[in-house]
């Protein structure tokens, strides 16, 4: 038993896990941003595969990667944007405009797939220019810090950059102080004069922008390809892993760590004798129990204490 | 110049059909606080959101240090130096009291918000009027005064000179209101003038320089507050000409169908809101229940009906425990319910007059056929008598409650009560709100249901709606039973006394009667 544990969990494993839950953690960060203005964005999982095929069709046809992540975030900034107007100029609700973009998305992708590229399923090509992979000499044979950190892609080494700068954002800049004032209380926002519809507009069309780099770096990152439903649901665990860090940004990054080590962990274990099923479900019942233990922690703070809140005019 | 910091003319406002505010007058010396006070629903808060530009005039003038505004919004009232304090706070629970403060125009450097500076000048108010706030702390973690002290600096950081107060004191505990009256002297001192809402006479007393008074949307008149006194203020806010005075009938009180003993309960926003009450109500009596608002009538009624946890002490009606049962349980006894605000409780506006109307029958055979379907035709046969027999208009009962006027969704609930309260019926501000005309219907409905021999509990804040059909007269006081008096003994100076906290030997010896 331990001898198989000993063999598991070595500093490979954790490269391993930041590979798979970087994925995952920038649909947790594109989820943050909504949530924080009081929305919750369950189109995540179509906005990243948008981003996830527009990336690599980009990236094909002008054989750059930097060209392909771009357009796969101005493609999720689209998708946010339909879903924005939805939402806030025409209430229609969230989480139904939401779902049914999420299957349009699904459709459309392989659509496209046989329209542009005229393939069934899955389109791979040595055109398609990869994110590349950044191989430090220097770390080369240093125990520990050589395998983990050594040959990061370029995207997986901008997710840290990101959750610092969404922190700073959210806790130290107006826009951000704003932002939170209007998730968690809009009328109280609205009393001091911040324009509120104009506040959301902006998140969900930033939160867009991380979800369309989520599926870019999925498809030119991740993998090297587009397959259809490549997302398989990332955009949900991500969803899952915000709400686990209440949409912080380094709790919901750790959320995502935390499920993208127990994949890891999952597969590692199948050649010992694990069934497949069960290493392909660990890491979703790990989210589930994390989630449960975050919702019984948020239910003790919310009851300690109730406070006067607006409720009426007049 | 003008010696006004603010004046208002002739203001006129009207809500849909109602109208809020007419021939409004107030004006606000530069230094003084000026009490604007009156009885629920007077329109003393919507003239001051006039004045904060929450919603437009009418017609009528506001000027603020001799300008006219036109036009008036919040921002514009801001830019004239107005600051307004809400009766229910405009705070995010989960942010920080200095990110609350400075929310909507905080102080750059560079990118990032300058939390040093904002925390300076936030301590300079805090040190200057000498309210203490924890600036680090969230809202949800401090105390409602110091919600309030927060409200108040948001106000002063805007700029204001002028500070509009709606109800300050609601919320507060006593220990709170004298600390919020320092800070008011303290403002005062440094040249703010303040106008404070209230309908709490000692409150105003005690702070004011000079007092206004409205009623039912109605200017009555402005006077120094040496020159007047608590009695006065009093007369000026209930206005003595609308008694809507009911010969009583004649009271057979029999054995006691409701029995409150000792009970404790807490409210929204405080531990212990009722305190140790206890009386009874004796079949064929009316027991009135006087008080300011807020003193825990609200409190009191779910308690007894079964919506609100009673801590300790026992209820019973007709002898049988009904303490923390549900209120089906508690309704099946023989129990009627007028709940408070009709819209929240009373009924589903989105549903026709009959189906309210039946609504809390619905398991009685007489409405079901084969048991489990709706037999609609006894349904509206029960509307269409109870249409007439109370005289709701439309009398159409398949309309929806939605459609019609405050007195006769009133009178909607007040029917279906009636009707169930076989045993013991509790009206909890049943004239709330709605016209003379139906005031006059329902209290002569309340006569009967006594005259059949239920016994009722009225809670009122209209005193003379107390002293008009009440048979017993209890006071309630901050939670606490101040007095308990029979109808023959009683009038509005000595409920008046009680109601504020008084003892009664005062009156004895300052009564005019």
């Amino acid at each position: 038993m331990f001898e198989i544990l000993g063999k598991v969990l070595t500093p490979s494993l954790l490269y391993a896990a930041i590979r798979t839950a970087t994925p995952v953690i920038y649909a947790a960060l594109c989820c943050a941003v909504t949530m924080q203005a009081g929305i919750l964005n369950i189109g995540t999982e179509g906005i990243m595969l948008m981003g996830a095929w527009v990336g690599v069709a980009f990236s094909y046809f002008s054989g750059s990667w930097i060209v392909g992540v771009l357009a796969g975030m101005v493609a999720g900034m689209i998708i946010a944007s339909i879903l924005a107007l939805g939402s806030i100029k025409y209430r229609a609700a969230m989480p139904a405009i939401c779902t049914g973009m999420n299957m349009l998305i699904l459709a459309f992708t392989r659509f496209l797939l046989g329209a542009v590229f005229n393939v069934n399923g899955t389109f791979a090509d040595p055109k398609i220019n990869a994110i590349p992979r950044i191989h430090l000499a220097f770390l080369e044979g240093i125990p520990f810090i050589g395998e983990v950190f050594n040959d990061w892609c370029v995207t997986e080494i901008l997710m840290i950059f990101v959750v610092i700068v969404l922190a700073y954002v959210f806790y130290k800049t107006r826009w951000g102080l704003r932002l939170r004032a209007v998730g968690k209380n809009e009328l109280a926002a609205k009393s001091v004069g911040i324009n509120v519809v104009k506040i959301q507009y902006q998140a969900l069309i930033f939160s867009g922008a991380l979800g369309g780099l989520a599926g870019a770096h999925l498809s030119l990152g991740y993998s090297n390809m587009f397959v259809q439903n490549m997302t398989n649901n990332r955009g949900f665990v991500g969803l899952a892993s915000m709400w686990f860090g209440g949409g912080d940004p380094a709790l919901s990054a750790l959320g995502g760590f935390i499920f993208g080590l127990f994949e890891s962990i999952g597969s590692r274990l199948q050649p010992y004798g694990l069934p497949s099923q069960l290493s392909l479900a660990i890491p979703y019942a790990i989210i589930l129990i994390i989630l449960a233990i975050a919702m019984i922690n948020k239910k003790r703070v919310t009851e300690k204490k109730k406070k006067p809140v607006i409720t009426q005019d007049v | 110049m003008s010696q006004y910091v603010v004046e208002m003319t002739n203001i006129e406002k009207q809500f849909g059909k109602v109208r809020a505010v007419t021939n409004g007058q107030f004006n606000l010396k530069k230094g003084e606080l000026h009490s604007l006070i009156g009885e629920n629903g007077a329109g003393k808060s919507t003239m001051m959101k006039l004045l904060f530009g929450m919603y437009p005039i009418d017609s009528g003038e506001i000027k603020v240090n001799d300008a006219v505004i036109a036009n008036n919004s919040p921002s514009i009232a801001i830019s004239h130096g107005i600051g307004m304090v809400h009766q229910e706070f405009m705070l995010v629970n989960e942010l920080t009291v200095l990110e609350n403060i400075i929310l909507g125009f905080e102080p750059m450097k560079g990118s990032r918000i300058d939390f040093e500076k904002a925390r300076s000048t936030v301590q300079e108010y805090i040190d200057k009027y000498n309210m203490d706030v924890q600036m680090d702390k969230r809202i949800d973690q401090i105390s409602v005064g110091e919600a309030q002290r927060v409200e108040i600096i948001k106000v002063l950081a805007r700029g204001a000179d002028i500070i509009i107060l709606d109800e300050p004191t609601g919320v507060l505990t006593p220990q709170e209101v004298r600390k919020l009256f320092e800070v008011l002297q303290n403002l005062l001192n440094d040249g703010k003038s303040i106008i404070f809402i209230s309908h709490k006479l000692n409150e105003v007393m005690e702070i004011s320089d000079r007092i206004s008074v409205m009623r039912r949307g109605e200017y009555i008149g402005t006077v120094n507050k040496a020159e007047t006194n608590e009695k006065e203020l009093a007369n000026m806010m209930v206005g003595r000409e609308v008694f809507l005075d009911i010969d009583k009938c004649a009271t057979k009180a029999g054995d006691r169908v409701l029995e409150v003993k000792n009970i404790w309960t807490s409210g929204e926003k405080e531990l212990s809101k009722i305190r140790n009450v206890s009386f009874d109500v004796r079949a064929g009596e009316i027991v009135g229940i006087a008080g300011v608002d807020g003193n825990g009538q609200s409190e009191l009624a779910e308690a007894i009906a079964g919506l609100r946890k009673v801590e300790s002490g026992s209820i019973l009606l007709d002898h049988e425990d009904i303490t923390n049962k549900s209120p089906k349980e508690i309704r099946l006894k023989g129990f009627a319910h007028i709940p408070e605000d009709r819209n929240k409780m009373g009924v589903n506006k989105a549903d026709t007059v009959a189906n309210n109307l039946a609504a809390c029958s619905l398991d009685e055979t007489q409405y079901k056929k084969l048991n489990f379907i709706l037999n609609e035709s006894a349904i509206l046969e029960n509307a269409k008598q109870k249409v007439e027999k109370f005289d709701i208009r439309p009398t159409d009962p398949k309309i929806r409650v939605s459609t019609m006027s405050g007195g006769n969704m009133q009178k909607v609930v007040v029917a279906r009560e009636v009707s169930l309260a076989q045993k013991f019926l509790l009206a909890s501000q049943p004239t709330r709100g709605i016209d003379i005309g139906a005031i006059e219907a329902i209290r002569n409905i309340l006569q009967d249901a006594k005259a059949k021999g239920v016994g009722v509990l009225l809670i009122s804040t209209e005193l003379e709606e107390v002293l008009s059909l009440s048979d017993r007269i209890i006071v309630l006081y901050e939670g606490k039973v101040a007095g308990i008096m029979n109808a023959e003994e009683a009038n509005e100076d000595n409920l008046g006394v009680l109601m504020l906290g008084g003892k009664l030997e005062d009156t004895a010896k300052g009564g005019s009667h």
